[in-house]
């Protein structure tokens, strides 16, 4: 179980799990180290969810497709919207999560966890990841989001 | 994302236990209260109003969540019943929504159970995202009749 950072804007609370790194449009990537390969496990932010509503279908690109940083990777349809999920490393999907098929509201109930959806097996990962932000620098991020999406009002 | 809209109606006393309001969207109609509040049978009444908001406004959300869930409905109607509370202060409340939905959805090439797992998820969503249920502060209880027509 990850740890989380945690931040309330408005009456939402949001939170950013402490053990991976983050593109700030709200994708996140999870080095899978114990595979030893540069696999990345990939997923959508608390604030991304949140902000999107609730999930109906989830389309990731197939096992094979080859990805560039900021390729779209997926996309979302929700009660409220159709988004475009991009890419935040280079290389190739290796998996896909078999449970988002028929249960995608995973992605709304856990993230960070049994929400993910997919594994890539990074080809620049060094390079890639260094380019992404840290838990505390995607929090900042996320809240001068969250409070300009307020200012819309 | 957070935005604001405004609606209005408008009400005339005419006189008696009688009114007659105009709805911002259009229509207009004679009201009153109910028999039992010293009202009148056969129009329009407040406790009806608010039943119907709900009632109504949870159905065009689950009509919205049917299209984004690509679920094929065949027909949906739904009885909706409110409890009011009269408290030792005679101030009264309604403290239940009732949703008794009957909806026949086409399996169209689903199993059954992937079909019905899927019209829960748009009922939960259309009770979520509904503008009045989410608005009124009365317990909203949903106990769909899910059909699936193979």
């Amino acid at each position: 179980m990850p740890e989380y950072l945690e931040t309330t804007v408005d009456k939402f609370i949001f939170r950013v799990a402490t053990d991976r790194l983050y593109a700030s449009d709200g994708v996140w990537a999870f080095w899978v180290e114990s595979q030893g390969n540069g696999q990345v496990r990939i997923g959508l932010t608390d604030y991304l969810q949140q902000l999107n509503g609730d999930v109906a279908f989830v389309h990731v690109k197939p096992v094979g497709t080859k990805l560039a940083v900021e390729d779209e990777f997926a996309e979302l349809e929700t009660i409220k919207a159709t988004v475009s999920l991009f890419s935040p490393v280079s290389g190739t999907v290796v998996a896909v999560n078999p449970d988002l098929d028929l249960s995608p509201e995973i992605i709304n109930h856990e993230p960070y966890g049994k929400g993910w959806l997919a594994v890539i097996e990074a080809t620049n990962w060094q390079s890639d990841g260094a380019k992404l932000l840290d838990p505390q620098a995607y929090l900042s991020a996320m809240r001068s989001q969250a409070e300009e999406e307020l200012k819309k009002q | 994302m957070s935005r604001t809209a405004t609606y209005h109606t408008t009400v005339r006393w005419k006189g008696k236990h009688w009114g007659h309001l105009v709805m911002g969207n259009g229509p207009e109609m004679d009201f009153s209260a109910p028999p039992d509040a010293q009202g009148h049978a056969g129009v329009f009444t407040p406790e009806d109003a608010y039943v119907a908001a709900a009632n109504t406004c949870v159905m065009m959300m689950f009509i919205w969540a049917t299209e984004r869930f690509k679920l094929k409905l065949l027909s949906y109607e739904c009885r909706t019943e409110g409890t009011k509370l009269i408290e030792l202060d005679r101030t009264e409340v309604f403290t239940r929504l009732h949703f008794r939905p009957v909806i026949r959805v086409a399996a169209d090439g689903d199993t059954p159970a992937v079909v019905e797992a899927r019209v829960r998820r748009a009922l939960q969503s259309a009770q979520k995202y509904s503008l009045v249920a989410n608005s009124v502060k009365s317990e909203i209880v949903v106990e769909p009749e899910i059909v699936i027509e193979q």
